[in-house]
């Protein structure tokens, strides 16, 4: 093998710049030309999540706005946890929702959490963050999971899925994800001595 | 080598998944949904087609010494654009698919064809092994998930074909799972039909 010259380690280094200019460019201008819409997709995420845990039903993009701008209030309760006060009015009742979190199987689990204005029962819940296994864990997203919280009082308690509990502090856990279902339990019951303890 | 040997090779033969044995951690990790894994092998065969054709196209003028950089680059690129358009045109499924776009990166199948085939190649037959590569990941991919999600979930993309009677494979959905499916896979393939098709592997060798 020759010897390497000056002038071809030069070369090389300045195609190495250049190709690393030319492709980080490139990434850049296209994250640029993206951020508004990938910012858009995130607030509209948030918007449906809290909607969702609010128990109304869904909507399409620029309804969902007008819901948000008129309807719904954030604030910081005292606990320092964020809640959305979402306005009775036409077509719901008043709600108020919690962000909450708890540690799953493979990391954090965030979620809403929707009591009724006078915080005596769960409106709905809502994940906006979960890394479970897709198949087991994941399955807290499945409508049948959700939908269960709406209308109990909680503190609750997991009985074997199949169960269809209606007990007003019971749920249906997820056969093979005992870890995410208990993380799911905590969320929720995390959040409600922040509507029943200081109101 | 013709256009057309090159893609039958690299769907039979050569398949890169159970022939060569290669981007076997993504085929553990994503398939045990099938919407996942079809995000991820459209993903894969858009990184795989335009990283052999820009690193064949500058193929005379990159350095030996740093042609690993480039190539690492070149891919990097491609699969941030890969993960920037998910984010920005389909939410949901980026939401769903989580880290496992970026792990495109790390895929062997990317970095193999570059280094064995984009360098000494034009950019049109590489443009043609790209491709055919991607597929050939793809359809095992996409049989193992069928299988996975089946056994594991019951459904087939989330809609649910076996009846209520049917006992889900927790053990299916789990990295387990898709080291049984696809060992079974390889199993079948190889005994089946690799071992009995004709032996070209001699020609390939002396090439």
């Amino acid at each position: 093998m020759k010897k390497t010259g000056r002038s071809e380690w030069l070369a090389t280094m300045l195609f190495m710049t250049a190709v690393t200019a030319v492709c980080i460019g490139a990434v850049a201008g296209l994250h640029l030309a993206t951020a508004n819409v990938v910012a858009a997709n995130e607030s509209l995420f948030l918007r449906k999540a809290v909607r969702a845990a609010a128990g109304l039903p869904a909507t399409g993009a620029s309804e969902l706005n007008r819901w948000w701008a008129g309807d719904v209030e954030r604030e910081v309760l005292q606990s320092g946890r964020v809640a959305y006060r979402v306005r009775g009015g036409t077509g719901g009742s008043a709600a108020v929702v919690l962000e909450a979190e708890a540690a799953g199987l493979w990391g954090r689990v965030r979620g809403l959490v929707g009591f009724s204005g006078d915080g005596k029962t769960l409106t709905g819940v809502a994940f906006t963050e979960q890394n479970e296994t897709p198949g087991l864990g994941a399955r807290i997203e499945e409508a049948w999971f959700v939908g269960q919280f709406r209308g109990k009082t909680g503190p609750f308690s997991l009985v074997p899925e199949g169960t269809g509990s209606a007990a007003p502090t019971e749920i249906d856990a997820i056969t093979g994800a005992t870890i995410t279902s208990s993380a799911v339990r905590d969320l929720v019951n995390g959040a409600i001595p922040d509507i029943r303890g200081g109101e | 080598m013709k256009t057309g040997k090159i893609v039958l090779r690299n769907l039979g033969r050569d398949n890169p998944v159970f022939a060569q044995i290669l981007g076997i951690c993504s085929t553990l990790a994503v398939t045990n949904v099938l919407k996942n894994t079809a995000v991820m092998c459209l993903g894969l065969i858009f990184t795989l087609a335009l990283s052999n054709v820009t690193v064949s196209a500058m193929r005379r003028l990159i350095p030996g010494r740093v042609r690993m950089m480039v190539e690492v680059l070149v891919i990097a690129s491609y699969v941030i654009v890969v993960d920037i358009a998910l984010r920005a045109f389909v939410p949901d499924i980026a939401r769903q698919l989580g880290p496992y776009v970026g792990l495109i990166i790390t895929n062997c199948i990317v970095m193999g064809r570059a280094e064995a085939f984009a360098l000494t190649n034009p950019p049109g037959a590489a443009l043609a092994d790209g491709v055919s590569s991607g597929v050939g990941y793809s359809y095992v991919l996409l049989v193992i998930a069928f299988f996975r999600e089946l056994l594991g979930s019951g459904t087939i993309w989330g809609v649910r074909v076996l009846g209520d009677g049917w006992v889900n494979w927790s053990i299916m959905v789990t990295a387990p799972g898709a080291f049984f499916m696809l060992a079974v896979f390889i199993w079948i393939v190889k005994g089946v039909w690799l071992d009995s098709a004709p032996a070209d592997a001699g020609k390939a060798g002396a090439r």
